[in-house]
């Protein structure tokens, strides 16, 4: 975990505020465009949100929040409680969204999913690449940064206000992109999977708020191995390999627990994960909060 | 202790009036009808509540309620929502607000002198969005009990500081009552281990969403 010191809260667009995170010790640990962290919030809960500063500022992170009509008391507390000057918690940026070189861009997004959006598109006409940014909200008003990125970036930013029926049409995007492009997506779920549909699915990457919404097998025992410690441990179907690894003691880190922001990450040393998460876990990885085993026994690197 | 019933003097209502004297203007005039933001941003950072109802015929009941801070929602400035987790199934709470919707809560800040207390009327509901509001670690609230504001006060610190009861001192107080297992032991008069009964708490703890 890092220390920072809240440094300024503004209103970006209705329901949105930005927030500035100081260092109090040094530098901040350095992060690419797509990368999120989790705030530790003073009510105990941690929300992962998308950094979407300059990641040349080693100074201070910036997050934007919306405020939830149905929040959980994450968004809720950042808009109404949360003043300047209180120090956070906040840890290491991680990166499920990473920007993978490519001669062109198209990067789609929907409201607060501009997020993570911001700084890839920024790095990649920073550095000559050839990128659009198609980006829909509700109403200007609704959309943070929307005035700010077409004052800089002129036509290669195209803004939708589904409030007046205007919505981006990806399969008309879709048949004039170069097919070389990668298409990067953050949005609400029907946005993502309008994407999906629209663009090859080796050339879209997508990042979601929420857990899509999924069925799974019932839920069966099995066993994880703490390869270091030696230790076996049951994981009954009611519980968790998270929580079944907490109540044996191990102290794994944990953040969204539904299987979105990454924190649980533990290496499988062998064993066939049962994927349970939206991040899109590799075989030799698992994330404990959601993920169980195809195999009898998964053995981890713990 | 002994096993005569005892039974102290009663003392009329007026009597006790007389005794305690008039409440001050400021003390009535702090009694809010609503949820201000002061009172928000309290509910917001408690993680404890007790929560008191009674019946009819006016046989009455208090039990705790608690979660992470601000596990109790402020639906606007006249309405609460306080999640119902698993528990003992006893629910004598709905019991009661079936009977007679009247409920006070007392809501605690860990290291806080000052308490909240709220009055008002209460009923359960499972709107699905009152309750996605209270969802955690993926699960979501069967029910919650919502609150419709009458009387919502700042109670003044003095019993908590008498009582000295954030002070880290008085958590040894703790360690002078048996576990809980020995005490259901002696209570139900069982001839089993009382490490097997706290075993079973223990699991039951782990269980609590």
């Amino acid at each position: 975990m890092q220390q920072t010191m809240l440094d300024r809260v503004d209103r970006v667009a209705d329901d949105v505020v930005s927030l500035v995170l100081r260092a109090t010790t040094g530098p901040l640990a350095p992060w690419e465009p797509g990368a999120h962290l989790d705030l530790a919030l003073p009510n105990r809960l941690t929300r992962q949100y998308s950094l979407c500063g300059d990641p040349a500022d080693r100074e201070s992170y910036r997050i934007a929040v919306r405020h939830e009509p149905l929040s959980r008391g994450g968004s809720e507390y950042v808009h109404l409680f949360l003043r300047p000057a209180r120090t956070l918690e906040v840890s290491l940026p991680r990166n499920h969204f990473p920007l993978v070189p490519a001669p062109e861009y198209l990067f789609l997004a929907g409201g607060i999913g501009i997020t993570p959006i911001l700084p890839m598109f920024r790095s990649a006409v920073e550095a000559g690449i050839p990128a659009t940014l198609v980006y829909a909200g509700k109403s200007a008003a609704t959309m943070p940064f929307a005035t700010d990125l077409r004052a800089a970036y002129g036509d290669r930013v195209h803004l939708f206000t589904t409030r007046d029926q205007r919505r981006p049409d990806f399969a008309a995007l879709s048949t004039g992109l170069n097919p070389r492009a990668l298409i990067y997506c953050c949005g609400p779920a029907p946005m993502l999977a309008a994407a999906e549909t629209a663009f090859p699915a080796e050339r879209i990457h997508t990042e979601r708020f929420r857990p899509a919404t999924r069925t799974f097998a019932p839920n069966t025992p099995f066993e994880a191995t703490c390869a270091r410690s030696g230790r076996t441990i049951q994981v009954a179907p009611n519980e968790s390999l998270l929580d079944a690894l907490h109540h044996a003691g191990h102290a794994i880190p944990s953040g969204c627990r539904e299987g979105i922001c990454g924190s649980c990450e533990l290496t499988v040393l062998a064993g066939t994960p049962d994927h349970r998460d939206d991040i899109g876990a590799p075989n030799d990885r698992i994330y404990a909060c959601v993920s169980r085993a195809r195999s009898p026994r998964l053995i981890l690197d713990l | 202790m002994t096993h005569a019933r005892t039974r102290p003097r009663w003392v009329p209502p007026d009597e006790v009036r007389a005794r305690l004297g008039e409440p001050e203007a400021m003390t009535e005039a702090k009694i809010l009808d609503r949820i201000d933001e002061h009172f928000h941003r309290f509910i917001a950072h408690s993680p404890f509540l007790a929560l008191a109802t009674a019946d009819a015929a006016g046989r009455a009941d208090c039990s705790p309620r608690g979660d992470y801070p601000g596990f109790v929602k402020v639906l606007d400035e006249h309405t609460l929502a306080i999640p119902d987790r698993p528990g003992n199934k006893i629910a004598d709470s709905f019991r009661n607000l079936a009977e007679n919707d009247g409920v006070g809560l007392l809501f605690f800040i860990p290291g806080l002198r000052e308490t909240l207390r709220v009055n008002g009327r209460a009923y359960p509901t499972d709107e699905p969005d009152v309750l996605a509001r209270m969802q955690i670690e993926g699960k979501n609230a069967e029910l919650a009990l919502v609150v419709e504001v009458a009387e919502a006060y700042f109670h003044c610190g003095r019993a908590l500081i008498r009582s000295r009861l954030w002070d880290p001192a008085s958590q040894s107080l703790a360690t002078e009552m048996p576990s809980t297992g020995e005490v259901a032991v002696a209570q139900l008069g069982l001839d089993i281990d009382p490490k097997l009964i706290e075993h079973g708490l223990e699991l039951g703890y782990r269980n609590l969403y």
